[in-house]
């Protein structure tokens, strides 16, 4: 048995590798999804990061994506247990509409980390370490710096780019 | 702070302090723009702690009202920045 700050690091890595998975499969870094969006790239940009890691920034400010799902998902996991996740779901669905954002991500990323939460419960993690887990996975990308964290979302996207077609 | 048994103090310290970093940076950062993705950090941290710190199945709808509440707070203030749907046009 783990105890809890190594746990929460443990976390912490998966729910990167699964809101970056889910956001780079659905196209996040490929346009900003509103104005707003795209403005928060630009402004990206010029202060010397990456256009496409802008996008990706900019969505996640404008609404709900796979990250949000995350959070949302052990949210729902510690407060309910696993029908609480798929609560969370629906709401981070409804959430997407609200934003004036016609995409799945949110949603998609929601229902995995459901299922990697209640999964990791099986073998001693808690919900509540994939709460903080997300904290620190999404303070990565948008609260350390905008350059650095721009550039490597651009990386990982030109990346999927040769391993997935359908970029532009 | 009174802490009830079994609850998960360290998760709930280090939302609490990557939030008010959060918002150190909102402050210190001048560009309105660049201001909103620390914004997004303390919501995310935010929307952490209330789950945390209330574990109850009304509290996913509470977490789930404020996030998405404040992610249309910065979708609005981005987008009318950027001037508005005149620009989407």
């Amino acid at each position: 048995m783990l105890d809890e700050p190594t746990r929460i690091l443990i976390a912490a890595a998966i729910c990167w590798l699964n809101f970056m998975t889910v956001d780079l499969i659905f196209k996040l870094p490929e346009s900003g999804g509103v104005s707003g969006a795209t403005a928060i790239a630009q402004e990206v940009e010029k202060g010397g990061g990456a256009l496409n890691g802008g996008y990706m920034m900019g969505n996640i400010v404008s609404s709900p994506d796979a990250s949000a799902g995350t959070l949302l998902a052990s949210c729902g996991v510690f407060c309910a247990g696993f029908f609480g996740g798929l609560f969370a779901a629906v709401l981070v669905y409804v959430g997407n509409r609200i934003c004036y954002d016609p995409g799945y991500a949110g949603t998609t990323g929601c229902i995995t980390a459901t299922f990697i939460v209640y999964g990791a419960m099986q073998v001693g993690f808690a919900a509540s370490d994939f709460i903080a887990g997300m904290v620190i996975a999404i303070l990565t990308i948008q609260g350390i710096s905008y350059v650095h964290a721009s550039r490597l979302v651009a990386r990982l996207w030109s990346v999927r780019c040769r391993w997935l077609r359908g970029c532009r | 702070m009174p802490v009830a048994e079994g609850m998960p103090v360290i998760a709930i310290y280090v939302c609490a302090v990557i939030a008010v970093y959060a918002a150190l940076r909102v402050i210190l950062q001048r560009n309105t723009m660049r201001k909103l993705p620390f914004l997004n950090v303390m919501s995310f941290a935010v929307t952490g702690i209330i789950a945390l710190l209330l574990p109850h199945p009304i509290t996913i709808a509470a977490a789930a009202a404020y996030f998405v509440g404040s992610t249309l707070e910065s979708n609005a203030i981005a987008s009318t920045w950027a001037g508005g749907i005149k620009k989407d046009e």
